[in-house]
């Protein structure tokens, strides 16, 4: 924008809010039935001339003197709609949300409604679920703000089928994290997480969102690489009229805050702001090829010097937790830019930040390592590692969000520019036991301290724009959007004196020595795509031909360094505390200890890639209805997916480059695939609709899966193992899963937003992927992905929403919601996996072939009582959402499996409007009434389950006030 | 139309983008070749055909260096072998590959050192018959790794896919074949060991996987292996994996962890041996982890298991399932409340176990009923006189053994 156009816009912004006069009356048109936008319908006040005409979003504006009019809304072979009681009040604007229109009958001539019944929330939303040409579920800002949802996760797991895993993971109808992917504005985005496939949604704040849609089965307008759900945030974009709110909330958890045993340490000046200032950075010369260390050609001087350039803070303190405190504000306005040649001109703008800062502490976190036993009589598992301890968190999000939108009445385009940042540090004291008795095991005991820093950041900027072309019934949209995501760990310090009877020392064969891990995630994620639709008619019926075009491009790099703290010659620890360990005394080249860094980083560094996929699809549909009752949509999608990699193995990294493997840049995949949909939809009647369909879907191997890379992960000390690598009966040949899909569902759609629905569906995996445990290797915990035996679902979902007041009228104002996902899911075993089960099968035991899929959940169920009341202002809630054991890590043999054990969340709100005109209101939330805790246990058949990992979230209480000027 | 010419503009920036985004390495993926000093040779790759490391020449270790299946690797006595620095991945080790042989022949005046290149040790120390450090205490660890052989004699391992006769050993990622050991030949022959001293190794290849001085995996009893000594290992002085090898004279000096560590049925005997200045357990013996079973013996010992402020935690740790015959060992300067942690696995004898402690205080050393053959004693058990050529020795740590 130039700056005589920013000028312009201030102007107009300043102007607008000076001239205000009359009052301005906006709204949307559409198809009762089809819940399409009517483009081109006539609004004007009725008994006058004065009117306007509908724009490509079906939207109008029109401004009007102050005073209570009647308005006549009518279309071509439409029965026009008489609105009655419309107040338009002087500077304001009044908004009619959707204005359904019906088509013309022998018993429809006009129909006659009054304003107020127009004001609905949750109906477009409704309306797009019942009309839509895919199985939709969804939640609007309208409904995240009634229940006081914070964040983008808390909202979705009100969505059917949908469930939360770590407060951070979405998952659709239970299936695992491979299948569900999320897009932002219909664009794709980066993940965050080295690990998974799904985007950490907790880093979403609400007030940025418009909606959050799932998409439950694939429509050939979107990519195939979905099974579960492919879950869409559209951020907010278009206000329809002036909004200034502001927001502040606070929450007590009486575990965690105020709590005077919270751990910390000593961070940045800018760890408020959810970043670090630079106090964690890796030291210069870290990276290089050599440090400075007593055995090189360093002087001493050098060695010390280095050693000094770390941050000495090696341990956790004891502070006060504050509690939690959140604000945020959001400022947006349309502006009628006059008329051009009678097309009406407007523009939008929206600023919208968040801040947020949460204190957590866990004063009984557990991580447990488990092993069976061999003998067939000994049920019980033994432990080889305990971990108990505290651990505070402190976490800062920071959301941005700027939008711009231009609109005439036949085209619109937006701007749209988002900032996410989060910072989370950790301190943590944990007591280990490690059981000699266990297999491969030595025994010890010791204390550790372990110090992280996440830092997270998603930056995305969206175009897109839209245009009608209506004589010749043509619909273009196209968006191009750019992200930039970053993930990041500098500094991960682990201290843990070994505990022996007669001495405390750091132990490389016990406790270990103290080690730093810097780890680093870099993403930048090109979208494009293209959207035509041509409107036509077939036997009288309504068709649409849809086809476009798209083109993804990824890079990712990845990185973890890693230093381990060593002493040149014995140890003496008088006083053994971690923040005594780097003291000048202590470094090399001193009386004692003696402390210099040893490098755990070839150069090149195994521990490192980059990847690039480029994805180039193009699709074509046609949505036919056939009569009244039967529409069909048939389409085709076709998908060139590129993958390359660069990286290297160990070997290579440590100078073989003849046993060695390496790839500079090269293909690791190249696939041309068709993903052929089709969707069918009987309408019983108006209410009703019975829709099946058949897709075929991928899910494909992520960017480090299909490489050589071996990389340690330093939080669970697993190491990864690419799947290029031939071990055993593996050939290293890994290639993508590919899904049948079938779906059925019947539906039924009753006054103010009741509805109920049954559906079922079936899927069957080609080759699924799943991470599985190295054999041949023992002594340390080694993974890599492999296609194993074909795996298949068959599901049942239900959802209701009901008022209540069937029961009694005085319930009219209380809605119950419930949706339940039942899965049964199950797998081939490999015969390697089914060998060593068998192996360790206890009597009484009979190991099958088969069992359920990992991540596979058996059953999501997310409930919920709304009580509404417009004239008190009072909205209140009680939810409830579980999941159903879940496999989490596949075992066998010696190792169990490991499953995340139900949670049981039961979440309060009420909030009360007041003030004038109801702007002000206030909030209050009680989250996890059942003060339940996470748990992954280890499961072996006729034991007593054993904790993988456990915390508690504790019982929080919130409170929050906001204000609309 | 005018959308389509944006469109392709954007295309076009979004490659350029993309192009530029890749990471400018400081450090480009080109292997530099080592600067090579007189007199040293810097080995980077593994040994795949006969080599033979000559004295007079110092090797430098670079990185994980393998003597491959088929190859023998022959050291003459009084060569000097120097690790390069490194933890991880990093780590610098010498590996003999099941098939592979290494034939290290050293003499009682020309052993053969494997030591770091921190270590000033150079051929006058040798002909000099100076074989300590002339730069580094005993007790300095962890600056390279150490030396791994490999047999295909059997095991007794179990692991995720239950019972298996091969498997990847400790502190190998599962990337290098290499790294597997163990079969059905107890007669398999990794060469012949004689006089080597492993200095200053142990580093760490991964949480809680470093490396012994010493590993022994699945060494079969056609093997030699004789005057073995382990000096400042950050890990257990000698482990063995299974196998069946015999070893004779063997000292573990000053090691960070276990000094003698036992797994997998190692089905061997062990005998002269001198532990001192262990900092875990000075005998660490578990039992089979597989079905397949056998048990080792272990004679003629003398154990310092304290020694200039370095204490033991167990003076022997067994586990319920061990399968170990003990004779004639004495331990002494003995701390505090060092024990044997377990008496009553069924598969472990003790016969003439003398600990120097006054007879009324012996239960203090014991944990439950003391058996026949423990009792208190003064009378060494090790002939250290064939252990002279030692750093152990020559440091003065053995006197009163």
């Amino acid at each position: 924008m130039s700056t005589r156009h920013f000028f312009l816009l201030c102007f107009l912004i300043v102007s607008h809010v000076l001239t205000a006069q009359k009052g301005t009356l906006r709204g949307s048109v559409s198809d009762r039935e089809s819940g399409e936008t009517l483009i081109g319908a006539f609004v004007t006040v009725e008994g006058t001339t004065t009117g306007t005409v509908t724009d490509l979003d079906g939207n109008f504006s029109l401004d009007l003197p102050a005073a209570t009019y009647t308005i006549n809304v009518s279309y071509v072979s439409y029965a026009p709609t008489i609105i009655e009681n419309v107040i338009i009040k002087s500077g304001d604007v009044t908004v009619l949300e959707q204005v359904l229109l019906s088509q013309k009958g022998a018993d429809l001539k006009e129909i006659v409604i009054s304003a107020e019944a127009i004001r609905t929330s949750e109906l477009s939303l409704m309306n797009m679920k019942k009309n839509a040409d895919a199985l939709l579920d969804g939640i609007s800002s309208a409904q995240f703000k009634k229940v006081g949802d914070a964040t983008a996760v808390e909202a979705a797991k009100r969505v059917t089928g949908v469930s939360v895993e770590d407060g951070k993971y979405v998952y659709v109808r239970g299936l695992g994290d491979r299948y569900t992917k999320t897009t932002l504005n219909q664009t794709e985005i980066p993940g965050l997480d080295p690990d998974r496939n799904s985007l950490q949604m907790d880093i979403f704040p609400t007030n940025l969102i418009d909606n959050i849609v799932v998409a439950k089965n694939f429509t050939a307008d979107q990519p195939a690489d979905f099974t579960g759900g492919l879950l869409n945030v559209e951020t907010k974009s278009f206000p329809e009229k002036k909004i200034f709110n502001v927001g502040i909330s606070t929450s007590y958890n009486p575990d965690m805050h105020f709590n005077s045993n919270f751990l910390t340490y000593d961070g940045g000046k800018t760890d408020f702001l959810g970043f670090d200032d630079g106090t964690r950075a890796l030291p210069a010369g870290a990276n290089q090829r050599e440090i400075p260390t007593p055995i090189g050609s360093a002087t001493e001087q050098e060695v010390r010097d280095f050693v000094t350039s770390f941050n000495p803070q090696l341990g956790a303190k004891k502070a006060t937790s504050l509690a939690d405190y959140s604000a945020s504000v959001s400022f947006g306005n349309q502006l009628d830019l006059g008329k051009d040649n009678t097309q009406s001109r407007k523009l939008g703008y929206l600023f919208s930040a968040s801040y947020k800062n949460e204190y957590r502490y866990y004063d009984d976190v557990e991580y447990g390592e488990y092993q069976r036993k061999i003998d067939s009589t000994n049920y019980e598992m033994t432990y080889a590692t305990t971990q108990q301890g505290q651990m505070g968190e402190r976490n800062v999000h920071i959301g941005l969000l700027g939008g711009l939108a231009y609109k005439t009445q036949f085209n619109k385009y937006r701007l749209n520019a988002m900032h996410l940042q989060n910072g989370e540090s950790r301190a943590a004291q944990f007591r280990i036991d490690n059981n000699g008795e266990a297999v491969g095991q030595s025994g010890y005991l010791a204390s550790s301290d372990n110090l992280e820093y996440n830092q997270r950041s998603l930056t995305n900027v969206l175009l897109s724009g839209s245009h009608v072309v209506q004589e010749k019934k043509w619909d273009v949209d196209w968006r191009i959007s750019g992200t930039r995501s970053s993930n990041s760990d500098p500094d991960i310090r682990r201290t843990a004196f070994t505990l022996e009877t007669s001495d405390t020392l750091f132990s490389a064969g016990a406790g270990g020595n103290p080690a730093r891990i810097w780890r680093s995630l870099e993403e930048f994620n090109a979208h494009a795509r293209l959207d035509l639709t041509k409107t036509y008619a077939f036997r009288e019926q309504e068709g649409k031909l849809k086809f476009g075009a798209s083109q993804v491009l990824k890079q990712r790099n990845y990185e973890i360094l890693f230093f381990d703290i060593q002493f040149f010659g014995s140890q003496d620890w008088p006083n053994p505390s971690p923040n005594e360990v780097l003291k000048p005394e202590n470094i090399f080249p001193s009386e004692n200890n003696n402390i210099y860094y040893q490098s755990g980083n070839n150069t090149p560094n195994p521990n490192a890639y980059s990847s690039n996929v480029s994805n180039t699809a193009g699709y074509i549909s046609n949505d036919l209805r056939l009569n009244k009752r039967w529409r069909t949509i048939v389409g085709v999608r076709a998908e060139n997916y590129v993958q390359r990699h660069t990286g290297r193995d160990q070997r290579w990294a440590s100078g073989d480059t003849i046993n060695g493997n390496n790839l500079d840049n090269e293909k690791v995949l190249d696939a041309l695939d068709f993903f052929p949909s089709l969707n069918v939809i009987y309408s019983a009647n108006e209410r009703q609709n019975i829709r099946g369909s058949y897709t075929k879907t991928i899910a494909r191997p992520s960017f480090k899966e299909l490489s050589y890379a071996q990389i340690l992960d330093p939080i669970t000390n697993r190491i990864f193992n690419g799947s290029l690598f031939t071990y055993g009966n593996w050939d290293g040949n890994l290639v993508e899963t590919r899904i049948d899909n079938l779906d059925l569902r019947w539906e039924s759609f009753g006054e103010e937003g009741q509805m109920f629905s049954v559906s079922a569906f079936y899927k069957q995996f080609e080759k699924p992927i799943e991470m599985v445990r190295i054999p041949e290797q023992q002594t340390s915990t080694e993974f890599q992905p492999r296609n194993v035996g074909d795996g298949q679902l068959v599901g049942l979902e239900l959802e209701a929403r009901k008022n209540l007041s069937f029961i009694s009228p005085a319930l009219n104002k209380l809605l119950f919601n419930v949706n339940v996902t039942m899965v049964q899911s199950q797998i081939e075993m490999t015969d390697l996996e089914f060998n060593s089960r068998k192996q360790y099968e206890k009597v009484g035991q009979t190991v099958e072939k088969t069992r359920e899929m990992a991540g596979q959940s058996p059953y999501v169920i997310n409930a919920g009582f709304t009580y509404t009341n417009d004239s008190l202002g009072v909205d209140a809630g009680l939810f409830y959402n579980v999941k159903g054991p879940t496999l989490y890590i596949v075992g066998a043999g010696l190792f169990p499996d490991i499953y995340f054990e139900s949670f049981h969340s039961l979440n309060f709100s009420v909030s009360k409007k007041f003030g004038e005109e109801n702007r002000s209101a206030i909030d209050f939330r009680i989250s996890n009434l059942l003060n339940d805790a996470w748990e992954y246990n280890y499961q072996s058949f006729e034991a007593t389950p054993q904790t993988f990992s456990r915390m508690s979230p504790g019982r929080a209480f919130s409170i929050g006030f906001s204000h609309k000027f | 139309m005018k959308h389509l010419k944006f469109f392709a503009m954007w295309f076009f920036g979004a490659s350029v983008v993309l192009t530029s985004c890749k990471k400018d390495d400081d450090t480009d993926d080109t292997v530099i070749p080592p600067v090579e000093t007189p007199g040293t040779v810097v080995v980077t790759s593994n040994i795949t055909a006969n080599t033979t490391w000559e004295a007079g020449t110092i090797y430098q270790l670079a990185g994980r260096i393998t003597v491959t299946a088929g190859a023998t690797l022959t050291i003459e006595p009084g060569t000097i072998v120097k690790g390069e620095a490194g933890t991880g991945a990093n780590a610098t080790a010498l590996l003999v590959a099941r098939g592979g042989k290494l034939n290290a022949n050293g003499t009682a005046t020309s052993p053969i050192i494997f030591t770091s290149v921190a270590d000033e040790i150079d051929y006058a120390d040798m002909a000099a018959g100076n074989f300590a450090s002339p730069n580094l205490e005993s007790t300095v660890n962890g600056l390279w790794g150490g030396v791994i052989v490999l047999g295909k004699a059997p095991i007794s391992a179990s692991n995720d896919v239950g019972d298996v006769s091969e498997v990847q050993i400790e502190g190998i990622p599962t990337s290098d074949p290499n790294g597997l050991y163990g079969g059905n030949d107890a007669a398999d022959n990794s060469g012949t060991i004689r006089y080597i001293s492993i200095r200053h190794g142990g580093a760490n290849i991964g949480s809680g996987n470093e490396i012994n001085g010493l590993t022994l995996g699945g060494v079969g009893n056609g093997t030699t292996i004789e005057n073995v000594e382990v000096v400042g290992n950050q890990d257990d002085g000698i482990e063995w994996f299974g196998g069946s090898v015999n070893v004779t004279n063997a000292v573990v000096f000053n090691c960070g962890d276990d000094g003698i560590d036992t797994d997998q049925a190692w089905s061997g005997s062990l005998s002269n041996v001198v532990v001192i200045g262990a900092i875990g357990h000075s005998f660490e013996l578990d039992g089979p982890e597989g079905s397949a079973s056998a048990g080792h013996t272990i004679s003629n010992g003398s154990i310092k298991a304290s020694f200039d402020g370095r204490v033991c935690v167990d003076l022997i740790n067994v586990d319920n399932n061990s399968i170990v015959a003990l004779s004639n060992l004495f331990f002494t300067d003995i701390d505090g409340t060092q024990d044997i942690n377990n008496v009553t696995a069924a598969g472990v004898t003790f016969e003439n176990i003398q600990f120097n402690v006054p007879a009324d205080s012996l239960q203090n050393h014991v944990n439950g009923a003391i058996p026949a053959g423990v009792t208190a004693g003064t009378t060494p058990q090790a002939t250290i006189s064939s252990l002279g050529w030692t750093w152990t020795a020559q440091s003065g740590a053995m006197s009163g053994l």
